[in-house]
């Protein structure tokens, strides 16, 4: 490449760039916050109306602040026993699932990446297919499906439909993954004696970590929220999730938007939790490697 | 070659086994149903029951059920679903012929009409059928057999924002139509955000608002047996209504669009004058202590006439199943107790059944209004199956008759036809 | 159908065949790997799949052919006609509309948003972890919830928005944001891309983060202008995550059911239902309520959004070719 001389830049382009940036430090984090506000914006809503008196959230006029505060509505959903129930499902079932779709699609995906086979091109077919049918038009079928197994009202009806349902989208970014590490690598695995199995293992997964921390907060996310299905099946209330369970805060008859919004609140922090712990590998992850 | 068929074998062969390990009957038919008697007894029987409160109704039917076990030693698994999802829970249950062996729903006759349910005469001791009041015997009967046991009722009155009223210089409650909308008037002229009528004619439960007033004007949703959907009282109520929305302006904003706990949370923020509310709405408001309200009689049309009481009753009806017979009979005897199903009523706060609850709510000084009217108590046609396709035809329909370019006698002729061609 | 998804993705590694001997390349691959040992692998996703998603499938259209009385009961059979009475309801070509708008404004919009805030989030400045745990929280929340809370939001008479728009000055009145025909597709489409743009936003940025830097630098040294920069070398370096975020945005928006479902709670009729509510009303809050029929519509649903991608992903390789 040949070398360019570069003169002395003009005057004028010098100061603009560094007039930005030294604006850059103060304007980028204005509008920093001025998106994290308009994404946060209607939670703080949320979290207000749970400081507040259910009568107050729908009385007209409304007001911003709470008329009155109420400080007791998260200690009184916490302390309420069919809401710890319901955490307790939520968090058994959106676990249980992410780890049987990581479980089901690492071989899945890397043995379609990688082997030719009769079908290949059906799995993977059947695979995208999976992901377009809506599961509310496939609850009756899968309660019929439960009750013949009798599996209606266990946990392990919801776990095996959350993980069937996510489990195409992680094979799909897993399959993107794996198809673009290069054949080398695990050539040299094989020299090294490694077997099939060991390659996944050691080489493979370690490369696609984004990949697996992809699938997992999406499959958890995905189950986590799930309320179709759980609806259908779980009949106990005690089995019931969270999605299904703070539905009954607020009926035709009685309405406890107060704990409602609590109840959300305190919903949303594990997926938060979760989501600080692996957010550094997720932004590696979901393009799948593919622009290399 | 060889391969690629050993593949098609397999394949088909594992989407064959797991086919055939899930499919069960062929589905036609009755739901689970046949003969009761020589099978074998059961020892659990499901009860879906609509979720009222989130405090009260599990609550009330978890004792309820161990006390029933102590009894007759058979377990009872109580299903609590709220009221916008019992519809699709019941009917996915059905469609895969697993019907629970109770349900509680607002409806009855289509299933009786097929075939699905046992009859009083199968499953309710002729003491307690006695006891049910009248109306809602009446209500509970399809082709001269009753098949809808009442679980609780409502009745609709007039409640009124007495503060609202006496700013407006008003005395007393309207007493006919004409009183009805110059009150609206005066409470809608006080200005300041005020409304003078909340009208829930959305989608939730317009069927009932629509009820209230035209029974008030004479006017039914059936005659003689026969639909009178767009008779002319009920066209006139209708055109009355919208007169209200749309001439005087009177009501809340887009009432076809409005339903009826908006329409609550108007009068409970002491926004509104008036509103038709029930027993429930009574007992928020007393909570909350901020509204100064009373209940008074709905207005009729003309001057002089009784005042027509709007009820509602929800069912609980049973399920034929091999061997449940005995344990849905013992389920009835023990719900129709005085001290459980007046406790379930008390409980959620609505009206008693049975001529012996009558007595003993008697003495709740709030309830004078709705208890005098209850034995001669009006209700929508429920034991006609037409009416529940027609009922859900009205609530997706009627608002529209009350909107800016709305046609009451369109909406109603259109209802008519569609209620004459069997919903 | 080829294999539209790691044709999308690079494949180094693989020795390229010639094209005018498809059929024997077909023959000496397919014999790789024997069946057996491919069942052991794919086994746990394949039953999974089979049993969870292909057989309730399998029952959908089993309902779509049969007659059910409006309990639920299966009456027998009904042949086409559950098929002939969607195609002959009258709100279907309203229906179909507002899931074209729905779909198109939603996912095209989000995009947009998307790249914009990606392009932003990709830059260093203080306090940006901050803003990225901020925008997870739509995806967090579930979907009933976050619908709910905007009805409350949305409201005429005690809604937030119209609440700020009022004391700002920017309405004199009210608006009703879910009763007026209006504003409700608007309204909609609002909460839709909010809740879809977290998501769609990181998988641009790991996009942009796979750029390598020196393409950048390059640019520059070669005197591109910004705009220049994104638009010849960004974007078609993003294409891949491109392909990704718009796919599932549209199965996604699609099939979205409980955003137009709670924010119609209100409202009569089918007049702002996309196909997916209009199916499930059809099984339970119309006039009709007939399972079949609602079945009937449920596999319209899925031939439709089939098409859809379909099309799409042939009209990317149709791109990808002119290029």
């Amino acid at each position: 490449m040949a070398t360019v001389t570069h003169t002395a830049p003009p005057p004028l382009v010098t100061r603009r760039k560094v007039g930005w940036a030294r604006a850059r430090r103060y304007v980028l984090p204005l509008v920093g916050l001025a998106v994290a506000l308009a994404f946060l914006g209607p939670y703080i809503v949320m979290v207000l109306n749970s400081l507040r008196p259910s009568s107050d959230v729908v009385q007209t006029p409304p007001t911003f602040l709470p008329r009155t505060w109420q400080w007791s509505t998260f200690s009184q959903v916490l302390g309420d026993q069919r809401f710890l129930n319901w955490l307790k499902t939520s968090l058994l079932v959106a676990t249980s699932s992410t780890i049987i779709v990581v479980l089901a699609a690492i071989p899945a995906a890397y043995f379609t990446a990688r082997f030719r086979f009769p079908g290949r091109i059906a799995f993977l077919f059947l695979v995208l297919i999976t992901q377009m049918f809506a599961p509310t038009s496939l609850v009756v079928g899968l309660y019929r499906e439960f009750f013949e197994l009798n599996l209606v009202n266990t946990y392990l009806a919801l776990i095996l439909t959350n993980s069937a349902f996510n489990l195409a989208f992680a094979i799909w970014i897993l399959h993107g993954f794996f198809s673009s590490i290069p054949k080398e690598v695990e050539e040299s695995a094989h020299l090294d004696g490694c077997g099939r199995f060991g390659t996944l293992i050691r080489i493979m997964l370690p490369l696609s970590l984004p990949g697996v921390v992809t699938a997992v907060i999406f499959t958890f996310i995905a189950a986590w929220n799930e309320y179709v299905v759980a609806l259908t099946l779980m009949l106990d209330d005690a089995k019931k999730p969270l999605t299904v369970g703070i539905t009954s805060y607020v009926t035709g008859y009685e309405q406890h938007w107060d704990q409602l919004f609590a109840a959300s609140i305190i919903a949303i922090i594990p997926v938060v939790i979760l989501f600080a712990f692996i957010e550094k590998h997720l932004v590696g992850g979901l393009t799948a490697g593919s622009i290399k | 070659m060889a391969r690629k068929m050993t593949a098609l074998i397999a394949g088909a062969g594992a989407a064959a086994l797991v086919l055939s390990a899930c499919s069960g009957g062929s589905g036609s038919g009755t739901a689970g149903g046949g003969s009761s008697s020589g099978a074998a007894k059961v020892t659990s029987i499901k009860l879906v029951a609509a979720e009222y409160s989130k405090d009260h109704t599990a609550a009330f039917w978890k004792q309820f059920a161990d006390k029933y076990k102590a009894k007759t030693g058979i377990t009872l698994d109580v299903q609590v679903v709220s009221w916008d999802s019992i519809d699709q829970q019941s009917s996915t249950m059905i469609q895969n012929n697993n019907a629970p062996d109770l349900l509680n729903l607002n409806v009855y006759a289509s299933y009786a009409k097929d075939k699905l349910l046992y009859s009083a005469d199968e499953v309710l001791a002729p003491a307690i059928k006695a006891d049910v009041l009248d109306a809602f015997v009446k209500s509970g009967t399809y082709q001269g057999k009753m098949y809808g046991m009442p679980d609780l009722s409502s009745a609709r009155a007039l409640f009124y924002n007495k503060d609202l009223f006496t700013k407006a210089g008003i005395a007393n409650p309207p007493k006919t139509w004409d009183e009805f909308e110059a009150d609206a008037k005066k409470i809608q002229a006080l200005g300041s955000g005020n409304i003078g009528y909340a009208m829930p004619l959305g989608p939730e439960e317009s069927q009932g608002e629509f009820s209230i007033w035209t029974f008030n004007n004479g006017g039914d949703w059936k005659t003689a047996g026969k639909w009178s959907i767009n008779s002319p009282k009920n066209v006139d109520t209708l055109t009355f209504l919208k007169k209200l929305s749309v001439t005087d302006k009177v009501t809340q904003n887009n009432p076809g669009k409005t339903n009826r706990a908006q329409a609550f949370d108007l009068f409970k923020s002491g926004k509104a004058g008036m509103v038709v509310g029930f027993s429930p709405l009574a007992g928020a408001l007393d909570t909350d202590k901020k509204v100064n309200y009373a209940v008074a009689p709905m207005p009729t049309k003309e001057a002089g006439g009784t005042p027509q009481t709007f009820g509602v009753t929800d069912y609980l009806m049973s399920f034929k199943k091999p061997g449940n017979q005995a344990a849905v009979k013992a389920f009835y005897d023990l719900y129709y107790q005085k001290d459980q199903v007046n406790q379930f009523i008390k409980a959620e706060g609505f009206l008693p059944v049975t001529k012996s609850g009558l007595e003993i709510f008697a003495s709740d000084p709030k309830l004078k209004v709705y208890l005098a009217t209850l034995p001669n108590i009006h209700l929508t046609p429920t034991d006609d199956p037409t009416w529940d396709k027609v009922k859900l035809a009205v609530q997706q329909n009627i608002g529209a008759g009350v909107s800016a370019n709305g046609d009451p006698q369109a909406v109603l002729t259109a209802l008519q036809k569609a209620a004459e061609n069997g919903g | 159908m080829a294999d539209p998804l790691s044709d999308a993705v690079a494949e180094p590694g693989r020795m390229p065949v010639p094209a005018t001997a498809p059929r024997r390349r077909r023959r000496s691959r397919g014999g790789d790997t024997p069946i057996g040992v491919a069942l052991l692998w794919l086994g746990p996703a394949l039953l999974l799949i089979l049993g969870v998603v292909v057989f309730p499938a399998y029952e959908l259209v089993k309902a779509a052919f049969s007659r059910y009385s409006i309990t639920g009961l299966r009456l027998g059979d009904a042949g086409t006609t559950n098929f002939k009475n969607v195609l002959d309801h009258p709100d279907l070509i309203t229906v179909l509309t507002n899931t074209v708008i729905w779909v198109v404004v939603v996912v095209a919009l989000t995009v947009l948003v998307s790249l914009a805030l990606a392009q932003f989030l990709a830059k260093d400045f203080f306090g940006r972890k901050v803003v990225r745990w901020a925008i997870i929280v739509p995806w967090a929340a579930s979907l009933v919830i976050t619908a709910k809370l905007f009805t409350l939001i949305y409201d005429y008479y005690y809604g937030t928005l119209n609440m700020i728009l009022q004391t700002l000055h920017i309405t004199s009145g009210p608006i009703d944001f879910l009763g007026d025909d209006r504003w409700t597709m608007p309204s909609m489409i609002m909460v839709g891309i909010f809740v879809s743009v977290p998501f769609t936003a990181y998988v641009f940025v790991a996009g942009l983060n796979a750029i390598p830097g020196d393409v950048y630098e390059a640019a520059k040294i070669d005197g591109a202008r910004p705009w220049q920069t994104y638009w010849r070398i960004t974007l078609p370096l993003l294409r891949p995550a491109l392909v990704v975020a718009s796919v599932l945005n549209i199965i996604y928006v699609f099939n979205s059911f409980p955003i137009i479902y709670t924010l119609n709670d209100r409202n009569p009729g089918y007049l702002h239902d996309t196909t997916i509510t209009f199916m499930y009303k059809l099984a339970f809050k119309s006039a009709e309520k007939d399972v079949g029929m609602s079945a009937a519509a449920g596999i319209f649903n899925v031939i439709l959004i089939l098409i859809v991608i379909a099309i799409y992903l042939r009209t990317l390789k149709w791109q990808e070719q002119e290029d």
